[in-house]
């Protein structure tokens, strides 16, 4: 865990930031360049959730418990346990509202939030805590000059 | 006894005009910002907070908390903010607030310059196309020709870049623009060869910029934050660094910032003589000065108007006709984006360089019109929020990739559509909110006519086409829906007129109820032309406060 995401502590418990990791990793995964959370969207959102989306917190943290028990109910492992192409496939069915369990917040809406979220931080400029470096506009080519 | 000439209330577009004019003829002037003055590292580069994209806030006032509106919800495209009864609760930053900025320079501090001269046609609509019903659509009680000389001073004094020569839609200018045209971005040559595949006009976007150091300010030095953001080499010409700052070497001028004008003073016999204003520490002042000027912008101002009942006005001064507040208008956005085979984007900004004029007017069974341009450089976060194809994937590897390989091949174009004037569409004032200081806020409600939104439509399928014609492979976007519109491009709430019974000033921006109240800013547009309108706002500032010196 690099230090700016220790504070993650106080926001999430060890296994909430595990899944979130897993999350956010799944939303926008590691090629030749950084995942989302090499790049810092885990601290974009500890920001956030921490400022801007400081009411938002109970929803992530419940939507996140969902997912866990989601993951259990059809592989029979917590969602950080799972490979990347079989949370993929979960996300993909959550995204259709297609769950097993009984979710207490809108599973497909919920991850279009969480979504939105995690593109914020990494295509948003470094100053916000994600987009490390400036790593995710030279991925797309945005230069910034002067 | 009048402690100042002039009090001019706000330092924004119209604001920094009437200081500079009246300064320069000798008078004192006390000019009054509610908002603070930016510093370029104040403005910042948060590209979820600016004026551009607010997501979570912005950059240049007003401040986020203690400075609420309220709008019917029906006068909002989708529901944001708090519920409040009927009512929506809004915040600076939130869409349907209607906000442009507040600090020194208001949105000239963080614009992108583009200076329009509106058309002969767009101050005479109602003799051009007819009154549509239910609409308040009037002519302006001036004309081109009266306004040419103020937008020729304005292009010369402020500072403005182009080529006159391609103004093919205006009557010939009597003197070029002061400084060429800024250099083109590659995609502006491609969208130029659509246009002349299409045979349609293809003009150089006229900018409040320096292209050549100019009034002892560096040259543009083409960064990719323009819009949005404040100029690093302070090239951009606004009213923080034009006329704020000649008004104030003067000697004539004082400007006090972070005061808020809560209402204007008055004589026993109802007559302006100043205003009460309350600053920083909360403390509530009253000054007095022969001739006020309102410069607050078209909600601010009206809502100034309207919190300033007395004896002789009690609806309000200026609002004897019931007329203060309505007639809000901004601009309709009917935006296309295209995917182009080939990179568009060589990181040269600000971007928005080759528009045409060929819609503005003349449009068969369509009422106005307005011009279509390309676009300043779009960040990748207003991409992914503003320009994302509908059909592309929005996570996973497929949509890191999206984003890898076109955003630099994804451009729209757009440009601001001519609003048909509704009298329904109108600010007025919620009791029952208050702001910060204790004063009761501005109310939005109603919604534009529904000929905008027909518009706007005939106009979005002219921006696909010539997206097509650039070598688009993919168009997409919608036109927007009727709403209530105002935002940066307010205007029209206090409108100009001979009649008193259904106009708030008359041909020389004065309140028709007052002796020496004029107003200064966007909201005596009759009408608000197919074109961004600071250049407008700024020649008739210009001219108001002529008018003020020779009348004096
Ligand atoms: C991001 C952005 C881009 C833009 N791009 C363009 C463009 O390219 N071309 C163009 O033509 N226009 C553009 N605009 C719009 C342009 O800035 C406005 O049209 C113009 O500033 C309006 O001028 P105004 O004098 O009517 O009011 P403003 O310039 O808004 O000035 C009003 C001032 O009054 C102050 N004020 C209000 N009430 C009070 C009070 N009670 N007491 C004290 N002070 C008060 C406000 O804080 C503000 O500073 C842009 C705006 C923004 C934000």
């Amino acid at each position: 865990m690099t230090p700016e995401s220790a504070g993650m502590n106080k926001l999430f418990d060890q296994a909430e930031l595990e899944c979130l990791r897993a999350l956010l990793d799944a939303i926008i995964p590691a090629d030749d360049f950084p995942s989302a959370w090499e790049a810092g969207v885990g601290d974009y959102l500890q920001r956030q959730l921490a400022g801007d989306l400081a009411k938002a917190l109970p929803d992530y943290r419940a939507w996140l418990a969902q997912l866990t028990a989601e993951a259990r109910a059809q592989y029979g492992r917590g969602f950080a346990q799972l490979r990347l192409s079989e949370r993929t496939g979960l996300l993909r069915r959550i995204e259709a509202d297609e769950v097993q369990t009984q979710w207490a917040i809108a599973p497909g809406g919920f991850f279009r939030e969480i979504v939105e979220a995690c593109a914020e931080g990494y295509y948003s400029d470094p100053g916000n805590g994600g987009n490390r470096d400036g790593i995710a506009w030279r991925m797309v080519g945005f230069e910034v000059t002067a | 006894m009048s402690e100042y000439d002039a009090i001019v209330v706000g330092a924004g577009a119209g604001g920094g005009v009437a200081a500079a004019v009246l300064t320069a003829a000798g008078k004192s002037v006390l000019l009054l910002e509610r908002g603070r003055a930016l510093s370029f590292a104040a403005v910042g580069r948060d590209h979820l907070r600016n004026q551009r994209m607010p997501v979570y806030g912005h950059n240049a006032g007003p401040d986020i908390d203690g400075n609420p509106r309220t709008i019917d919800a029906s006068s909002l495209p989708r529901l944001v903010g708090e519920a409040l009864g009927d009512k929506r609760l809004l915040k600076p930053h939130q869409p349907g607030y209607q906000n442009n900025a507040a600090c020194v320079g208001s949105g000239t501090r963080v614009y992108a310059g583009q200076a329009w001269r509106f058309m002969p046609q767009d101050f005479r609509m109602a003799s051009e196309y007819g009154v549509p019903a239910g609409s308040s659509l009037a002519d302006w009680p001036l004309s081109y020709e009266d306004l040419a000389p103020y937008y020729e001073k304005v292009e010369w004094e402020i500072g403005i870049c182009g080529d006159h020569r391609g103004m093919t839609h205006l009557p010939a200018y009597k003197k070029p623009y002061p400084m060429p045209a800024l250099p083109l971005p590659y995609k502006s040559t491609v969208h130029k060869s659509g246009l002349q595949r299409l045979g349609w006009q293809a003009l150089r976007v006229p900018r409040l910029i320096n292209s050549q150091p100019y009034n002892g300010r560096q040259a543009c030095i083409n960064c990719q934050h323009c819009v949005g953001f404040a100029c690093p080499a302070d090239a951009k010409n606004g009213s923080h660094n034009t006329t704020v700052p000649r008004a104030l070497s003067s000697g004539n001028c004082t400007l006090l910032t972070e005061v808020m004008v809560e209402k204007l003073a008055v004589s026993a016999g109802g007559a302006v003589t100043g205003v009460t204003f309350i600053d920083a520490e909360q403390k509530r002042r009253t000054i007095r000065a022969d001739v006020i000027v309102l410069s607050c912008g078209a909600v601010e101002t009206a809502r100034l108007l309207l919190n300033s009942a007395t004896a002789q006005e009690p609806a309000g001064i200026g609002n004897g006709g019931d007329q203060v507040g309505r007639n809000l208008q901004g601009h309709y956005y009917p935006s296309a984006v295209g995917l182009f085979p080939e990179t568009m984007f060589d990181g040269m900004g600000p971007g928005c360089s080759i528009a045409t004029c060929q819609f503005n007017h003349g449009n068969d069974g369509i009422i106005g019109g307005g011009f279509l341009g390309d676009e300043d450089i779009v960040t990748p976060i207003t991409l992914w929020k503003r320009f994302y194809p509908p059909d592309a994937p929005r996570w996973g590897s497929a949509a890191k990739r999206f984003m890898r390989e076109n955003y630099r091949r994804i451009n729209d174009v757009t440009g601001p559509v001519q609003e048909i004037p509704s009298p329904d569409a109108r600010v007025s004032i919620n009791p029952q909110v208050r702001d910060r200081y204790g004063i009761p806020v501005a109310h939005l409600s109603g919604a534009t006519h529904p000929e905008t939104v027909r518009t706007a439509r005939f106009m979005h399928q002219r921006a696909r086409e010539w997206l097509r014609a650039s070598g688009a492979i993919q168009v997409w976007g919608m036109p927007p829906p009727r709403y209530l519109s105002g935002g940066q491009h307010q205007a029209g709430t206090c409108r100009m007129g001979e009649d008193p019974t259904t106009s708030v000033v008359d041909p020389f921006c004065r309140v028709h109820s007052q002796e020496r109240l004029f107003i200064a800013d966007g909201s005596p547009h009759v009408t608000n032309g197919g074109f961004n309108p600071v250049e407008t706002i700024m020649a008739l500032a210009w001219r108001t406060a002529e008018t003020i010196v020779k009348t004096w």
